[in-house]
């Protein structure tokens, strides 16, 4: 029962990490599409455009597995916050507009 | 073969549009007549639906990762050099709210999967609801970047 409390609290800290991880750019890993190379952690552009989407999913990944780890003993009192699971990504997507707006006003 | 992978990757977007849908008004409005094509849209049963939508979400996302390198290196530079900045705009959203929509997933699967206890049921229809809007979004602006030189006379 207490493992279902975690769903939430993952879907709130993947959101969570993975905007961090956009505007501060925590790729685990970055991939340069025109050569076909991989390379550990956020790396500046070789040859053509990187590509950090990859690299910002596996680290929100990680970072939500270890919130829920780390929160599942913490949950098995009291009851789920199954809010958090839908109402901190939709505070994350309306940041994300916010982020990019740039590309809508110029 | 990405042409390919692009008609599939759409394909499926079909599908999962199909029945993310259904399920969102399923249980966002909900109707026990079947009288009629909008009631009957509406009275499936909902949870019937989580399996699949939660298998294609996950494989039309993949996919989707799969030919995004052509994307980058030529789609979106030829985007820029045509100055839509609001089609590349559409498309950087596209895949942020993608990513947040695959950190809802297991949240997804898990309200449909347990009997709908108190408190429960907005949750269900909260998170059903963002994954729906998720993948319409998506749907669109695929299509939308898809046809852009036909839509736009380039």
């Amino acid at each position: 029962m207490s493992r279902e409390k975690v769903f939430p609290i993952f879907a709130a800290a993947f959101a969570v990490i993975y905007v961090l991880a956009v505007e501060y750019n925590w790729a685990l890993f970055t991939y340069h599409p025109r050569i076909g190379e991989w390379q550990w952690l956020a790396q500046p552009a070789k040859d053509g455009p990187p590509m950090y989407w990859y690299g910002w999913l596996v680290t929100s990944l990680l970072g939500a597995s270890a919130a829920s780890l780390i929160s599942w003993p913490l949950t098995r009192r009291g009851s789920a916050q199954l809010w958090l699971g839908w109402m901190v990504p939709i505070v994350i997507v309306v940041i994300f507009v916010y982020l990019f707006r740039g590309f809508f006003l110029h | 073969m990405i042409t390919v992978l692009l008609i599939v990757h759409g394909l499926l977007a079909v599908v999962l549009l199909g029945g993310i849908t259904h399920q969102a008004m399923s249980v966002a409005w909900p109707s026990r007549n079947k009288a009629g094509i909008i009631r009957s849209f509406r009275a499936v049963n909902g949870s019937v639906y989580a399996n699949a939508n939660v298998a294609l979400y996950l494989v039309t996302a993949t996919l989707g990762g799969i030919i995004y390198p052509v994307y980058r290196v030529g789609v979106r530079t030829f985007l820029e050099d045509a100055r839509l900045n609001s089609a590349v705009g559409l498309f950087e959203l596209k895949e942020q709210f993608i990513a947040v929509g695959l950190g809802m997933l297991p949240l997804y699967w898990m309200l449909w999967h347990r009997p709908p206890k108190a408190g429960a049921g907005p949750a269900r229809i909260a998170v059903t609801l963002i994954l729906c809007a998720i993948v319409w979004y998506a749907f669109l602006v695929g299509h939308i970047l898809n046809n852009i030189r036909g839509l736009f006379g380039l």
